[in-house]
């Protein structure tokens, strides 16, 4: 057991004295001659003068170790460390002082000395003695003795029990010093690791990037360069049917060979930058799904005419097995096919007797529909087979020098399975053949059930926002915000809802959350995009992970992590929707082909546009909420046109631009009474370009004369 | 701030070390020694170090010097009184005193002085 005794702060010339009375005093106790106290004291005495004159301050502990049976004096200090440590405890040092003799000395002194010191952060030395054998060995009641002694001095003298207490301050004070140091230090390497977190952080972010970098420009450079490529592609292929075709006179055997694999190079090319194309589509996320009701059998029926050609060998049967039973599926028949004819192809060309056969099975729980595709070929190594998968990977084998490929059937059927909601599977022997299996569910995207779809309310003066967020509470917190603005959220909870919103309503913007369901709602971008009535209409896609990018790249104007803040949701809401307000546009017209017309000549969501059927509905809708313009037709069946304007209110602030829409001439009479009619148009020959001038003109008079 | 007192005996100067001197005491001491023998032209100095239970490098060398310069000073030192455990100590801490000389108590030390002078105007 090891005890400490005491400790000493030495911190100047009289601490050093103390030291040495309180040492002698120890040694004393613990039981050591006369000689040994001196030479302790002696030893102490040494070191102490060194730390004081080297290192300025330092300690001195005293601990009894009872186990081993001695006195373990340590000292330590902060300075700067000793630098000819070697030097002297070899005793060639010289001090330029005289001194140099101290540890030499204390060494001598004691029985057991050991030093260690390093350039900053100072010296530490334990000196030991063995105590004297006492009979029974040391108990801890001679310890607590000896501690007890210590603590009250023999010698009562007031300033020495001041000085002695003040020592005890200052080693506690240093104690908590250096436990604050452990603190800062500590506090100091958390500081440094948060910041390597930190930079590791950016480091990742910035790799991430960089390699979404390199991926879009792989996708950029794949769709270019296949494009690029399949332009002469087209040529050659042109023109040796040409040479083939004898247009321009015989060729000679040799050359109508030579000229044949030309073209058949060609067509492998042509294929390879297909299906390259096919890839880089994919993987830009253009490839839309074209839901359709199919049959298996239909299916099969088309592909044995389509791949009858490859078999080229009697060797091999392509068997389709009948499919009648399977029922109908709803998906894209042309990805379906794609992925069939992968295999079948890939199965027909590793095939080199036997059969390739192909079925397809439904699972009615499920409701899933897989296709097989069997072959007898040369199957595939189970090491190999996780890299089929792989692009432009092909196993090496005999046959791989006669039947060719690209390496991306595979892979691209796999995404395109992804795709389709459904996966592809294989199962193989060497040597006995592979099966390859697509199950995809036999409904696309479960029609959503509820076809009704919520009741939307329009109000008036409102221009509607289109909300797709499967979430209720996001879309309702989305349409809180949007209540006090002049935008109305129209909420869509699915895609196919907001299909039908769009179509129903005009929405001046698309709120779209890509979170809902995938690939569904990129396609829905994409569509958007696609479609020319909503080419312009500006998209803002929210999503919780991270797809600016992608958002942006597929069309989106805006795009904000969720959850957005709703002052810049807004904000970008106006800016999309045009910096200025957005006009209403009142359409008030008998003939709803009419309106229909007018509305659709109008470009999406530049105005907000309201209809009314007749002239007094016209003149309710203008006391509610006041329209910047009126495309008015001149003869209504409850009032003339002309009769409206009449009885429009007379404040001029309240007054809205009128064009006049009108299928017959008007007259001069009629002319007179038009106040604020900016134009009239001709129903006959009304054109998108001239309607938009008309409400053009009609909104800057209303500004020039407010 | 204690001092060690400084008595003078006839022309000799007796220093007398009855408490454990802190560094700065010992180099006052010595300051204040060669400037009494400066003064009282002292011819020996006879330090008592019988109090002092130990005897270290730096007092030891204080010793050296004090015997060094009262030699420059032309007076002579001797060092009496000198423990046991310190002689020992002193030995074994490697210290050697070469210019000092020693006798065991006061009364020799008187009697080494007297000698020490007398061979020197004797020579």
């Amino acid at each position: 057991m090891r005890t400490r005794l005491l400790a000493i702060a030495i911190e100047r010339e009289t601490d050093l004295v103390l030291a040495r009375q309180r040492t002698r005093h120890i040694a004393a106790l613990a039981g050591f001659d006369t000689q040994d106290q001196t030479r302790i004291t002696t030893a102490v005495s040494e070191i102490g003068r060194n730390v004081l004159e080297y290192a300025k301050a330092g300690r001195i502990e005293y601990w009894l170790d009872t186990t081993e049976a001695k006195l373990e004096i340590l000292v330590e200090d902060k300075g700067p460390g000793i630098a000819d440590l070697d030097a002297i405890l070899s005793g060639s040092y010289r001090s330029p002082t005289g001194m140099g003799i101290g540890i030499l000395g204390a060494r001598r002194l004691m029985e057991d000395f050991s030093i260690r010191s390093r350039a900053g952060e100072g010296t530490h030395i334990r000196m030991t003695k063995p105590l004297s054998r006492k009979r029974g060995g040391w108990s801890t009641g001679d310890i607590a003795k000896m501690s007890a002694a210590l603590v009250v001095p023999e010698t009562m003298d007031p300033l020495q029990e001041i000085r002695r207490q003040n020592q005890e301050m200052v080693i506690q004070l240093e104690e908590l010093g250096r436990r604050q140091e452990e603190l800062e230090q500590l506090n100091q390497e958390l500081h440094e690791t948060n910041r390597g977190v930190v930079a590791l952080y950016a480091e990742l972010d910035e790799r991430a990037e960089h390699l979404r970098r390199a991926d879009e420009l792989k996708l950029r450079f794949l769709s270019n360069m296949s494009h690029e490529f399949r332009t002469p592609l087209n040529s050659i292929l042109a023109l040796s049917r040409l040479l083939l075709g004898k247009t321009d006179g015989d060729l000679t055997a040799e050359q109508a060979k030579q000229v044949q694999f030309i073209r058949k190079s060609a067509e492998t090319l042509t294929e390879l930058v297909n299906d390259l194309l096919d890839l880089a589509k994919f993987e830009a996320g253009k490839t839309v799904v074209n839901v359709g009701e199919f049959t298996v059998d239909s299916l099969f029926g088309v592909l044995r005419g389509m791949l009858r050609p490859l078999l080229v060998s009697d060797h091999v049967a392509l068997v389709f097995d009948d499919a009648a039973e399977v029922p109908p599926l709803s998906s894209d028949e042309g990805k379906v096919s794609q992925i069939l004819r992968n295999f079948i192809s890939n199965a027909l060309k590793y095939t080199e007797k036997g059969e390739v056969r192909v079925s397809a099975e439904t699972d009615v729980d499920a409701d899933t529909v897989t296709f097989h595709v069997r072959d007898t070929g040369i199957g595939i190594e189970p090491k190999d087979i996780e890299f089929i998968w792989q692009e432009f990977h092909q196993i090496p084998h005999g046959l791989q020098s006669r039947v060719k490929g690209t390496g991306l059937g595979l892979p691209l059927s796999r995404k395109l399975a992804l795709l389709l909601k459904g996966n592809v599977a294989v199962t193989s022997l060497p040597g006995e053949g592979s099966c390859f299996s697509l199950a995809i569910p036999r409904l696309y995207a479960a029609e959503i059930s509820d076809r009704e779809g919520p009741a939307w309310h329009l109000e008036a003066g409102k221009a509607p926002v289109l909300i797709v967020d499967d979430n209720a509470a996001d879309a309702f917190s989305i349409e809180r915000w949007l209540a006090g603005s002049r935008y109305q959220a129209l909420a869509a909870r699915s895609i196919a809802e907001a299909q039908r919103a769009m179509i129903k309503f005009q929405p001046v913007a698309v709120l779209l959350d890509v979170m809902l369901s995938g690939q569904e709602c990129w396609n829905f971008l994409i569509e958007l995009r696609q479609n020319e009535a909503t080419q312009g209409l500006p998209i803002i896609v929210l999503s919780t992970t991270q797809e600016e990018r992608k958002a942006r790249s597929l069309g989106a104007d805006e795009y904000f992590d969720k959850p957005a803040d709703p002052r810049r949701l807004l904000a970008a809401l106006d800016q999309l929707t045009g910096r200025r307000t957005i006009r209403r546009v009142l359409i008030v017209d008998d003939e709803e082909v009419s309106r229909y017309l007018q509305k659709q000549l109008l470009p999406r969501g530049a105005f907000a546009i309201e209809e009314a059927a007749t002239g007094v509905a016209g003149l309710e809708r203008v006391a509610e909420a006041c329209p910047d313009v009126i495309l008015l037709d001149l003869n209504l069946p409850d009032m003339t046109g002309i009769d409206f304007i009449e009885a429009l209110p007379a404040t001029p602030d309240r007054r809205p631009a009128i064009v006049l829409v009108t299928s017959a001439d008007v007259t001069q009479d009629q002319r007179g009474r038009l106040s604020g009619v900016s134009d009239i148009l001709r129903k006959s020959d009304i054109t998108s370009t001239s309607l938009l001038a008309a409400i053009e003109r009609a909104l800057d008079n209303e500004s020039v004369s407010p | 701030m204690d001092q060690i007192p400084i008595m003078k005996i006839g022309d000799c100067l007796l220093v007398s070390i009855q408490v454990d001197m802190h560094d700065q005491l010992a180099i006052s001491l010595q300051d204040n020694l060669t400037t009494r023998i400066v003064q009282t032209r002292a011819r020996g100095v006879m330090i008592d170090i019988s109090a002092l239970e130990i005897v270290d490098s730096f007092i030891g060398r204080m010793l050296n010097n004090i015997a060094s310069m009262s030699r420059v000073l032309d007076a002579v030192t001797v060092v009496v009184g000198m423990q046991p455990a310190v002689a020992i100590t002193l030995v074994e801490l490697g210290l050697t005193l070469p210019g000092v000389r020693t006798a065991l108590d006061v009364d020799r030390g008187l009697a080494l002085i007297r000698r020490l002078i007398d061979d020197e105007a004797g020579s």
